[in-house]
């Protein structure tokens, strides 16, 4: 086990936008922590990673969008991983209609990297 | 105290200017540390929480990297060490009154002590006196930032 490894699993997409910023405020904490955060996108948390998506999500009427807290998390170093099944079930091609910046992984990955993790956190 | 663009900047202090933190050597050869006017006006001002990091006590933390966190309701940001040293205390005080940090940044609002690894040999890396207040207050310029 990595104890400066960290991660963030993501459920939570466009249907419920007052839980997608505080999942990436944390994620920026923990990078600005020296923690090496990884999010990992699956469910309807990869809705997010679509083109145009995040713009339109706002966790807080008259706030900012979640995409402005995804590039701060993004800026502070946290690397954004998907589950490649999630994107099957929302018909998402993940080759040109993600955002830059997203590594596609399977769901193998996840238990994998779980172990490395000291904290794994569910949104 | 020089006031720069309105932020209080003391001349006696040693700056990494690139992250806005000061450093102050100390009579038994330990470093305090904290964080400038210009960076808690970055901020945004009240801040929620200033934590040094628990786990990084007793550890050598490299010059540049994060010592602890400030966070308030709209920004979270590391607070990088000015100088490479072992974390040796937070400032306690911080954890009832974060706000300590902005509005007494160079006395109460001090937020960790190291003990410095090089001193000596760093310190040539930071900015201080009136030259370093120069090379600062260059810095705000090119940032467009004031405390105003």
């Amino acid at each position: 086990m990595d104890d400066e490894k960290v991660m963030l699993i993501m459920t939570s997409g466009p249907d419920t936008p007052r839980r997608c910023a505080t999942p990436f405020f944390f994620a920026t904490l923990g990078a600005a922590m020296e923690y090496d955060v990884t999010m990992f996108f699956t469910i309807d948390g990869t809705l997010l990673l679509k083109k145009g998506i995040a713009e339109t999500v706002y966790p807080k009427e008259g706030g900012k969008p979640v995409s402005e807290f995804m590039q701060d998390a993004l800026d502070a170093g946290v690397k954004f991983v998907a589950c490649t099944a999630s994107t099957e079930l929302h018909d998402i091609d993940p080759a040109t209609d993600l955002i830059d910046d997203v590594k596609m992984v399977g769901g193998a990955w996840m238990w994998q990297e779980a172990e490395d993790c000291e904290t794994v956190l569910t949104f | 105290m020089a006031k720069l663009n309105g932020c209080d900047l003391p001349e006696d202090l040693y700056y990494l200017i690139e992250k806005h933190v000061w450093a102050k050597p100390m009579d038994d050869g330990t470093v305090r540390v904290g964080m400038t006017a210009v960076a808690g006006n970055l901020a945004g001002g009240n801040l929620a929480g200033v934590t040094v990091k628990r786990k990084s006590m007793g550890k050598e933390i490299p010059q540049g990297k994060s010592m602890a966190t400030i966070e308030s309701s709209k920004f979270v940001g590391p607070v990088p060490a000015p100088v490479t040293g072992v974390l040796l205390r937070g400032n306690d005080k911080l954890s009832s009154d974060p706000n300590l940090a902005v509005s007494d940044p160079y006395g109460e609002g001090w937020i960790a002590e190291l003990q410095p690894a090089d001193w000596d040999g760093e310190k040539d890396s930071l900015a201080t006196g009136l030259d370093g207040l120069a090379a600062y207050q260059t810095k705000l310029d090119a940032d467009g930032v004031s405390c105003n």
